[in-house]
């Protein structure tokens, strides 16, 4: 956070400025600074909430850009700092060898240090246990007499400016092992989703980098494992991931393997003890939430018999009840209920009984995901994938609910069904990638929280269960009693007449009326004329112009092509869509419910997509803290192994070769169609958007060179947003190295005309954008720098290829040009973009392969 | 004795081959039918008994000579087998089990062949007697149920599920099998469910477990208050019931390919009778078994489930992979190692097994598909009784599922796109569709398909009046959903509507010889009312403004057609007859068509006169139509939207009750022939115990 320099006194500022000087004067000078065990802790103390809550809303942003650059030059630059800091523990190095013993007393601060957050952030990371912090310690041992002169660089870590990207940055470019033991410890003290952005660099730097970082990561990559079971199967997947690009032999014994391995073989379960001081377990006698929908109360008769909460602590208690499941013989009193302990407990079956493990349920899903997409690239058509995938996710939905998530979500919840018809294969030649939506309900916590209860499909159909049989309460003593003749049950007209449609109605939310009121407006009017028996009579003129006129009222869709099935899937309102299924869904009624999509790729490496996203998010808050209104949207990305991983897709959103090859129109026409023409304020908005994430766009693809920009990795939001999709080939790597591609970013004509022509206002917003978004960047370069830098480290991706790409990464920010000079950059990118031919060229080639317009 | 001649006679006659006489067991069964007790002589009589090769012939002949009064003599020695039989189940000795069932399944027949006059309480007291019976068929039902539910033999279970079946079918009509009562009462419902939901037990049992369940939801259904009617409408398991589904996929799955190699056999070719020779050498005498009766009862079974449970109608839409490739081995329920659904922890099988086989040429299908392809072969030919009896069963099944929210939901769905290759008969007028070209559409367009194929194929003198009312009435059900969700199917209706348009030339042409024996007009009214739904709420579910002017094209193309029609219900409500009150109103209900006829035909005529041709092209038709809706009024009729609901009683109790019947001889037939090779299965046991 470059902006918190603001908030350092003047006199703090100009320490820290002098610093490097004066360490550079006199390497004892130093030592001078206060440091005592009492002065070192309290900053600390006080400082470590403020950076995590704090940072945000206090920090003034800059006003304008312009005079941001004018201002680099007076703030520290954490580039500043780092070299300072580094001159420093140089020092220290050289003192090494007096041996010169004087600190103790940072030592206690650092131990300290780990333990203080623990009161005052409301007890949320805890005091390490014993044999997590050891590894530190040693270290810590071993560098006691070393680590005395870091005093002052420690008032840099307790500043308030030290933030988790300095962190990062620190524990990859400090050699010292008593800083990236520090830093290490002061992991604890950020903010999970803070660290969590930065898990990736974490782990890749534990896999490939010297001993003392990984022993300084450790500890806190087991804590968060222990508290987690979504960040221990992050980790695990990241690790494995990160360590395929080693040799196969280096591999297995590597610490990334092992550390792996000692995850997923789940021994860091949370102590008992803990759990129960962290978070409280429900009692398990109250009903879980969602058993507030109507239709249920039968469910919640006999919560303790049903066993659907799933949590390790119960799964013994579903064994059990599983064993009850073979019943030595038929006792006809108690067979009801039997009935329903079949079902419970072969639900419970599912993904507990054999092994109760924390993990395997969600790994098991994950596998089966994949399992399907691989079976999927099987098959040669569209088509025969499009029905498999349905035919498999059916019965993927016998298995839910669980205790399974999808980690791409930004809440906890558990999944509860997966709409299988609605999943689409998305667009690929060799690979089968799949769209899938998945119904959740969202909890407060899904380790803690029960697993819902299976409602079945037809859950609007169950007017002929026990209570609405008008004799099935006969027990079979009564039966016996009156040997026959018990009057006629089987009125058909009773047991079945009420349901279906009526029936849908009233249960469904009031969404559902709305849709249905104007539907039988013929019935009610057949209804009345039986009344009076006046003939009613019809224009069939009226009928015909009804007929054309609802079918144009309709919203544009797409039209069905089983080539392309994914287009009227995605073509669809995200709104309308969830509206659709949730009626559809028996548990679409439930106030939790929620509707997710990702996308399941299977045999595709999305490391690289893993750290485009990182980039753009990161390019994404830097021009939100400057205050540039560029638009982008960085879309989660969930590595599993090298080869297979999740998406999550964009809603509301279709490929332009989708738009193009569908409306068969210009793309300036498309707007038109879709927001309505010129000078409205709704195209007006969709091309104020639209240039806002072109821009954006185009920085994106400038900075990290990013190709293969065929129309069908450049979707179409329906505000009017573009994105780029399709990170495969960034940085040092180009498709087939055709050389093709040789522009900054893709820019066409038609984009242009979208943007109102070249010398339209909108354009020329454009290019300040540009400029605008080029000069923010800079200014953080380091920070975007850092996320790629770290993860070159013994990684074989192709967008590292070669030895240049930091260099020539770095060369693109152009630090060295004034603002003027940049202007004129941007100019030329533009137009060199505009001129090239190569771009067209390249959608010709596109269209030639892959038929993508 | 008497008795041991005619013991004589009988053993000669039956196995003159083996070794005569003097068999132990004979000899134990001799002492059984001899007035005192048995174990008076020899106190370890029943054990050794069961230690015995059961003679089922002779057990069985025995039984079937006693006349009343000697029954009578001899009753405490029966009644004491069959409580030493019930005993028996509970050994350890498997053996002992074995024979002990068998004894039972002699037992249960033996009394009713020889008792056919006699009441169902005879039989009871002859078997069991009055005060025990009740306890004794306790018994004997836990015992079956732990038998069916353990962990034991599989050929057990078959054996037990034999036996329930030669219990459940030894009377021709069911509900007076008064034996039954007791299986009421004492439920082995649980056991068919459980022997359906797991994987290895449903592929060697399942086929007999659904047949079972089926006949025994039969039970005086009309009557009481059946407790498997009241279970199977509410299990909501859905391994069970897809369980269920399976079975009943894979026995219509297999008669699909028996049919469709007999076809290809037919045609001739090498390859296919290479095929159907390796195809017989697994079928063997399993040839017999799959006869179409024996799919009658598989059909019940389907019916009963699609109308009894709700929850079943999520199986139809379950998908499977296809399984009638020539290779499958044929049983009439293939064991497949590869069943999906398994109750066996999912969690550990979810990737492991890969499910669904891998195999890029398996289209993936669904019960419903399978259905419907089974009910186009059977309804090719209704003129055998039979088949007659199965297409009925079929459109019946159809009509629930029709008229079902969920299965049309799903049926109407745009994202479940199946290409269903339907057989066709083949005509001389057309030729055979090439089955790759079809397209992939939602299942509601091959309902349709099948509909249409029906009503083309089956206007013929032995006019299955019956099954053409359900058939339009399923067509109706379809289009009132539709109309009622405002979906819109993209199907060509015209081929509908052509079909229909000559039903009805059919009707005017055959009306004398068809009026003889049915009501035509209410046909006729039905299939004039499907128009009247396309006239006055097409603008509802029509695909396109111009399928509307299609509509009109076709009508007034056929305008001859519902003259005519027009003109004989006219004339057969104004004189009095039977016929007079239906025939008028098919008279009000072609108002709407006489009405586009009237007023487009002048304004064709015209056009054609004003441009002077003689013969108007569609478009110029077309043109004309719709330039001319807005001077044409349309009267609304009333209640075009609403249908009966199905309801089997009392339209169908009939039919159901023939059914069962039928079902229940061939059931009787199948189970004895198997029961004997039963004798394979104690060698079996003889080694292993």
């Amino acid at each position: 956070m470059g902006d918190t320099e603001l908030e350092l006194s003047p006199a703090q500022l100009e320490e820290l400025q002098q610093s490097p000087s004066a360490s550079s004067n006199s390497s004892t000078s130093s030592l001078s600074l206060p440091s005592s065990p009492s002065s070192g802790t309290r900053p600390l103390t006080s400082s470590s909430p403020s950076t995590s809550e704090g940072l945000p809303t206090s920090s003034p942003p800059l006003d304008v850009i312009s005079e941001g650059v004018g201002e680099l030059s007076l703030v520290i630059d954490t580039e500043v700092a780092k070299k300072a800091c580094q001159e420093v523990l140089q020092k220290v190095k050289f003192l090494k060898a007096d041996g010169e013993v004087s600190s103790a007393s940072s030592e206690p601060v650092l131990v300290n240090g780990t333990a203080h957050p623990e009161s005052t952030d409301g007890g949320k990371p805890p005091k390490i246990s014993q044999e997590e912090a050891e590894p530190v310690k040693n270290v810590r041992r071993r560098q006691k007499n070393n680590s005395s002169k870091q005093s002052w660089l420690l008032r840099l870590f307790e500043s308030k400016l030290f933030d988790i990207s300095m962190a990062i940055s620190y524990l990859y470019n400090s050699k010292e092992p008593g800083v990236q033991a520090y830093i290490g410890n002061r992991l604890f003290s950020f903010r999970n989703e803070e660290v969590d952005f930065y898990l990736p660099q974490l782990l890749n730097m534990y896999i490939h980098m010297d001993e003392d970082v990984g022993d300084a990561i450790k500890p806190y990559v087991v804590y968060r494992c222990r508290q987690s079971i979504n960040f221990s199967l992050q980790c695990a997947w990241l690790l494995g991931a990160y360590s395929s690009d080693m040799h196969i032999s280096t591999q297995r014994h590597s610490r990334g393997t092992k550390l792996r391995k000692l995850i997923l073989s789940d021994e860091l379960k949370p102590s008992s003890q803990r759990i129960r001081r962290e978070v409280p377990q429900p009692p398990p006698s109250c009903p879980p939430p969602l058993h507030h929908g109507q239709g249920m109360s039968e469910h919640s008769l006999s919560p303790s018999k049903r066993t659907h909460q799933r949590s390790k602590s119960d799964a013994t208690v579903s064994i059990s009840l599983s064993s009850n499941l073979k019943r030595t013989a038929s006792n006809p009193k108690v067979e009801t209920s039997q009935d329903e302990d079949l079902s419970s407990s072969s639900d419970s079956l599912t993904l507990e009984a054999g092994t109760p493990v924390r993990l395997t349920p969600q790994r098991e899903f994950i596998k089966s995901l994949m399992g399907i997409g691989k079976r999927l690239a099987t098959l040669p058509t569209k088509e025969q994938k499009t029905q498999r995938l349905i035919s498999e996710l059916s019965l993927l939905n016998h298995k839910l609910p669980a205790r399974v998530w999808l980690p791409t979500a930004a809440f906890d919840h558990h999944v509860v069904r997966v709409p299988h018809t609605q999943a689409v294969v998305l667009n690929s030649k060799d690979k089968a990638p799949y769209l899938i939506y998945v119904e959740v309900l969202e909890c407060e916590n899904f380790e803690t929280s029960s697993v819902p209860v299976r409602i079945p499909e037809t859950r609007i159909r169950s007017t002929r269960s026990v209570e609405n049989l008008p004799d099935c309460g006969i027990t079979p003593d009564q039966r016996a009693s009156s040997f026959s003749t018990v009057p006629n049950y089987d009125n058909d007209d009773e047991a079945w007449s009420v349901d279906d449609i009526g029936e849908l109605q009233v249960e469904l939310p009031e969404i559902h009326t709305n849709s249905y009121d104007n539907i039988s407006q013929f019935s009610v009017d057949s209804i009345t004329s039986q009344e009076s028996k006046e003939p009613i009579f019809i224009a069939a003129g009226d009928i015909r112009r009804r007929l054309s006129e609802q079918l144009a009222h309709t919203p544009t869709t797409f039209k069905r092509d089983p080539e392309d099935p994914s287009a009227v899937a995605l073509k669809e309102p995200w709104q309308e869509k969830v509206r659709r299924i949730r009626e559809g869904s028996p548990y679409g009624h439930l106030p939790n419910w929620r509707l997710l999509s990702v996308i399941v790729k299977c045999g595709d490496d999305l490391r690289q997509e893993l750290l485009a996203y990182q980039v753009l998010k990161q390019l994404q808050i830097i021009w939100e803290q400057e205050r540039v209104p560029l638009w982008i949207k960085p879309y989660k990305i969930l590595v599993i192994s090298s080869d297979s991983g999740m998406i999550e897709p964009v809603v509301n959103a279709v490929s332009i070769h989708q738009v193009k090859k569908q409306s068969q129109l210009l793309l300036l026409d498309y707007f038109r169609q879709e927001h309505g023409d010129y000078n409205t304020e709704e195209f007006l908005t969709a091309q104020r958007n639209f240039v806002q994430s072109c821009a954006g766009y185009c920085l994106i693809c400038y900075l990290l060179q990013v190709k293969d920009r065929h129309n069908g990795n450049i979707l179409l939001d329906s505000e009017g947003h573009i994105i780029h999709i399709d990170f495969g080939f960034i940085l040092s790597s180009s498709p087939r190295n055709l050389g093709f591609e040789t522009s900054a970013f893709k820019l066409t004509s038609e984009f242009v005309d979208v943007m109102g022509g070249l010398d339209g206002d909108m354009f020329n917003y454009y290019k300040m954008l540009m400029l605008q978004g080029l000069i923010a960047a800079r200014k953080h370069m380091e920070k975007v720098i850092q996320i790629v830098e770290i993860m070159q480290q013994g990684s074989q991706l192709p967008c590292f290829h070669g030895s240049s790409t930091i260099r020539n990464l770095k060369e693109r920010f152009h630090m060295n040009l004034t603002e003027e000079q940049l202007q004129v950059l941007v100019e030329q990118m533009v137009d060199g973009s505009m001129r090239s031919i190569t771009t067209k060229l390249y959608d010709g080639f596109q269209y030639l392969t892959n038929g993508i317009m | 004795m008497a008795q041991t001649e005619k013991k004589a006679g009988l053993l000669r006659r039956t196995s003159s081959s083996k070794k005569p006489l003097k068999e132990k067991v004979v000899l134990m069964y001799d002492e059984i039918f001899a007035k005192e007790d048995p174990t008076k002589n020899n106190p370890r009589f029943w054990d050794e008994l069961f230690l015995m090769k059961v003679n089922l012939e002779y057990l069985e002949g025995k039984l079937e000579s006693l006349d009343g009064d000697e029954v009578m003599k001899i009753k405490d020695n029966i009644n004491s087998l069959f409580h030493h039989c019930v005993q028996a189940l509970g050994e350890e000795h498997q053996i002992k089990v074995v024979n002990a069932l068998q004894t039972l399944c002699a037992l249960f027949r033996g009394v009713h062949q020889k008792n056919k006059s006699a009441t169902g309480f005879d039989i009871i007291n002859m078997l069991m007697g009055f005060d025990k019976a009740e306890l004794r068929m306790k018994e004997l039902m836990e015992s079956l149920d732990s038998l069916l539910c353990g962990d034991g033999s599989e050929s057990l279970k078959s054996l037990c599920l034999k036996l329930l079946l030669c219990l459940v079918t030894v009377t021709d009509n069911i509900s007076q099998n008064t034996i039954l009562e007791y299986v009421m009462i004492n439920s082995i419902f649980e056991a068919i469910l459980q022997i359906l939901s797991d994987v290895s037990s449903r592929a060697q049992h399942g086929y007999d477990a659904v047949v079972l369940l089926a006949l025994l939801v039969n039970y005086r259904k009309y009557e009481s208050v059946n407790p498997y009617i009241v279970k199977l409408s509410i299990v909501d398991d859905e391994p069970t019931l897809d369980g269920m589904g399976m079975v009943i996929h894979h026995a219509l799955t297999e008669y699909n390919r028996q049919y469709k190699d007999k076809e290809e056999e037919n045609q001739g070719g090498f390859f296919s009778t290479l095929t159907s020779m390796v195809g017989s050498m697994f079928i063997a005498d399993a040839d017999e078994k799959l006869s179409v009766q024996t799919n009658e009862a598989i059909l019940l079974a389907l019916y009963e489930a699609v109308h009894l449970n709700r929850n079943f109608i999520t199986v139809l839409a379950q998908s499977h992979p296809e399984i009638d490739m020539a290779t499958t081995p044929a049983t009439p329920v293939p064991a497949s190692p590869t069943t999906p659904l398994s109750t066996t922890p999912p969690s550990l099988d979810m990737m492991n097994n890969p499910e669904l086989p891998l195999d890029p040429n398996l289209q993936t299908s669904n019960l419903l598909i399978t259905f419907l392809k089974y009910s186009s072969i059977v309804m090719q030919d209704t003129k055998d009784e039979h088949r007659l009896n199965s297409a009925r069963l079929c459109l019946i099944i159809l009509t629930c599922i029709a008229e079902d929210q969920y299965a049309d939901a799903f049926l109407h769905d745009d994202n479940m796109n199946f290409r269903v290759n339907l057989h066709r008969m083949p005509m001389r007028h057309r030729k055979k569709a090439a089955d790759k070209n079809i397209p992939s559409r939602p299942l509601v367009c091959a309902v349709l398909d099948l509909m249409v194929e029906f009503i083309i194929t089956h206007m013929m003198k032995e006019f299955p009046m019956d099954l053409y009312v359900r058939c339009i009435q399923i067509i109706h059900k379809l289009i009132c959903y539709q109309k009622k969700c405002r979906v819109r199917m993209h199907y060509t209706w015209r081929e509908l509507w052509s079909a229909l348009i000559n039903l009805l030339k059919f009707l005017l042409s055959n009306e004398t010889i068809l009026l003889a024996k049915h009501n035509i007009f209410q046909l006729a009214l039905q299939v004039v009312n499907l128009f009247n739904m396309f006239i006055t709420y097409g603008d509802t579910f029509l695909p396109t403004p111009s399928s509307y002017d299609e509509l009109y094209y076709e009508i007034i193309r056929m305008h001859q057609v519902f003259d005519n029609l027009y003109c004989m219900v006219l004339r057969v409500s104004t004189n009095a007859g039977q016929w007079k009150e239906p025939a008028s109103k098919v008279t009000h209900a072609l108002v709407n068509v006489r009405a586009i006829i009237n007023h487009f035909n002048p304004k064709i005529e015209s056009y054609a006169a004003v441009n002077h041709i003689s013969q108007l092209s569609e478009d110029q038709v077309l043109e004309v139509v719709r330039s001319n809706y807005d001077t044409l009024t349309l009267k609304l009729q009333d209640g075009l939207d609403q249908f009966e609901r199905y309801s089997e009683q009392p339209r169908e109790a009939g039919f159901f009750k023939e059914l069962v019947r039928s079902i229940s001889l061939n059931v009787r037939k199948n189970v004895s022939l198997s029961t004997m090779s039963q004798d394979v299965l104690l060698k079996e046991f003889s080694s292993i115990s």
